[in-house]
C-alpha cells in the first residue's frame, strides 16, 4: 500500500490503549504499569481521503450504534526486529504518521464487560485511516513534543501534545518486540489523548499532528 | 508468504474462534455463546510442521506466567477476496483445510481476561501458531464436520474429539466473519478447540492430527536452549 510517497507492506497493526495521561485522568482509569496493546487487522486501512464506512449492522442496532474517533501518532517499522533495547529503538523506525483508531464503542464496551476479546469492534473495514505521509525519523527531532488534534465538522474535539504519552516510543518498541517479531512496514499506534467522541454519517474528520500533516475523511453510511 | 505442504499462501490475518466445541463448553460449564467469539493472531506466530515452538525464557522464568497450552483446531484457508458471504456459498470461498495449534500463554491470558484487557500478547508470541502439514483442498473433504481431531503430547493422547461437535459450523463462521471484515486470499480461520487442553514443557513433542488432513508435529524448546 501507498502512504503519501512511501510504499509499505505491513503484516500487522499493533495499537496501545490508555497511553495519554490527560485521557487517563479524564476517565479516572488506573495508570497502567505496562503498555496495554491490541491488534487491528489490515482490512481496516484506508488512505487518501477515502471514506470511513459506517456499517449498517451497527447503525441499525441500538445496542451498537456508537462509533468513535481516536487520533493517534503511529510509527512504522524499518526492519525486522525482536528483543530491541529501548536505547536502539530509533534504528528500527522508518518514520511517523497519523492513524485513526476508529472504534465501535458500544460494541467494545459490551464485549469487554463479558470478558470477550477487543477485536470485532475495532476491525470493521475502513476503521483505520492512515496518512497523509510517512515523515522520516530524522525529520522529527522529538516525537514526544508534537501537537496532536482532531476536528469533526470544523469543531475541535481532541487537542493534546505527544509529550503526554505515558509510555514513550522507545519503551513501546522494547516492550512489543519482547513478544512479537516486527517486520518492515508494521504499524504501531501509540494511543489517543482525551476528547474521544462519536461520529455519524456525513461527518468530516480532520486529524492533524504537527510536522506530519492532516488527514481528512468523511463518514458515510454503508450502502446496500 | 508461507508454504504449507505444497501450497503457498500469504495470509493477511489469522482469525480464531473461542469456545466453539460443545464438549469443551460442557466440560468447562461455560455459557453457550450466542454468536461466535472472534480474536486475532498475528502472522509472526506461524510456523510449519516439524519446526520448534519456542517457549520464551522470560515467560518460563516468571511464575505468574509460566504456563503454555496447546489447542488443536481445524483451520480453513480463504480462497478469494470476499465480504458478506452467504453460508450456502461458503465453499466457493474456501481453498482448503489444515491443522492449527493455537498455542496460548494461559496464565497471561487468564490475567488479561480478568482485567478486561485484550487477548493479544498471550496468543501471538512468535512460533505460537503451528500450521500444516498440508492444505487439503475443499473438494477432497466432503464433510468437514465429521472428522476425528486429536492431540497427543509425548505420545499420550490429551485431546480427542470430532469436528461434529463444532457449535458454529464452517459456513456459519464464514458468513459471520465476513459481516465484519473483508477476507483476503490466504487468510486463516481457526475454528476453536475441543476439550482436554493442558500445558506443555520444554522438550515435549506435540502431535496434532485431523482425519483426512494429517499430523502436525512440533517440539517445544526453551528459548536459547539446545533441545
Amino acid at each position: 500500500m501507498k502512504i503519501g510517497r512511501s510504499n509499505i507492506n505491513p503484516t500487522k497493526i499493533i495499537c496501545l490503549g490508555r497511553n495519554y495521561l490527560d485521557h487517563i485522568k479524564e476517565t479516572n482509569a488506573p495508570i497502567p504499569t505496562e503498555p496495554v496493546f491490541f491488534v487491528k487487522t489490515l482490512n481496516t486501512l484506508i488512505t487518501d481521503n477515502k471514506p470511513i464506512i459506517y456499517p449498517k449492522l451497527l447503525y441499525e442496532n441500538q445496542a451498537f450504534n456508537k462509533v468513535d474517533h481516536e487520533v493517534e501518532l503511529a510509527f512504522i517499522i524499518f526492519q525486522t526486529c525482536k528483543n530491541i533495547s529501548s536505547r536502539f529503538a530509533y534504528d528500527y523506525i522508518q518514520g511517523y504518521t497519523i492513524f485513526l483508531d476508529i472504534t465501535a464503542r458500544k460494541m467494545q464496551i459490551s464485549d469487554r464487560n463479558i470478558k470477550l476479546p477487543w477485536y470485532r469492534s475495532k476491525n470493521f473495514d475502513t476503521f483505520g485511516p492512515i496518512g497523509p505521509e510517512i515523515i522520516p525519523c530524522i525529520d522529527i527531532d522529538d516525537p514526544h513534543n508534537l501537537n496532536i488534534q482532531l476536528k469533526v465538522n470544523g469543531t475541535l474535539r481532541q487537542k493534546s501534545n505527544t509529550k503526554h504519552m505515558l509510555f514513550k516510543i522507545p519503551e513501546i518498541l522494547e516492550y512489543i518486540s519482547k513478544y512479537v517479531t516486527l517486520k518492515r512496514g508494521d504499524i504501531i499506534a501509540t494511543g489517543t489523548p482525551s476528547g474521544i467522541g462519536s461520529i455519524i454519517p456525513g461527518d468530516v474528520i480532520e486529524a492533524s499532528i504537527e510536522k506530519i500533516g492532516t488527514i481528512i475523511h468523511q463518514v458515510l453510511l454503508e450502502e446496500d | 508468504m508461507v508454504t504449507i505442504g505444497t501450497t503457498k499462501i500469504e495470509p493477511t490475518k489469522i482469525i480464531c474462534i473461542g469456545t466453539n466445541y460443545m464438549d469443551h463448553i460442557e466440560e468447562t460449564k461455560l455459557d453457550v455463546p450466542k454468536e461466535p467469539v472472534l480474536f486475532p493472531k498475528t502472522p509472526n506466530c506461524l510456523i510449519l510442521d516439524k519446526n520448534p515452538i519456542i517457549y520464551p525464557k522470560w515467560l518460563y522464568n516468571d511464575r505468574k506466567y509460566n504456563r503454555v497450552d496447546y489447542e488443536v483446531e481445524l483451520a480453513f484457508i480463504i480462497k478469494d477476496k470476499c465480504k458478506y458471504v452467504k453460508k450456502d456459498d461458503a465453499n466457493e470461498h474456501i481453498l482448503g483445510y489444515t491443522v492449527f495449534n493455537d498455542v496460548t500463554a494461559r496464565k497471561m491470558q487468564v490475567k488479561d481476561i480478568i482485567s478486561k484487557l485484550p487477548w493479544f500478547r498471550s496468543k501471538s508470541l512468535d512460533t505460537f501458531g503451528p500450521i500444516g502439514p498440508i492444505i487439503k483442498e475443499v473438494n477432497k473433504i466432503k464433510d468437514p464436520h465429521n472428522l476425528k481431531i486429536e492431540l497427543s503430547v509425548n505420545g499420550e493422547i490429551k485431546q480427542s474429539s470430532n469436528t461434529s461437535y463444532l457449535l458454529f459450523k464452517v459456513p456459519e463462521l464464514l458468513e459471520y466473519i465476513t459481516k465484519f471484515f473483508t477476507m483476503e486470499p490466504g487468510d486463516i480461520v481457526a475454528t476453536g478447540t475441543p476439550s482436554g487442553i493442558g500445558p506443555v514443557q520444554p522438550g515435549d513433542i506435540i502431535e496434532a492430527t485431523i482425519e483426512k488432513i494429517g499430523t502436525l508435529t512440533n517440539k517445544v524448546i526453551l528459548e536459547g536452549g539446545e533441545n
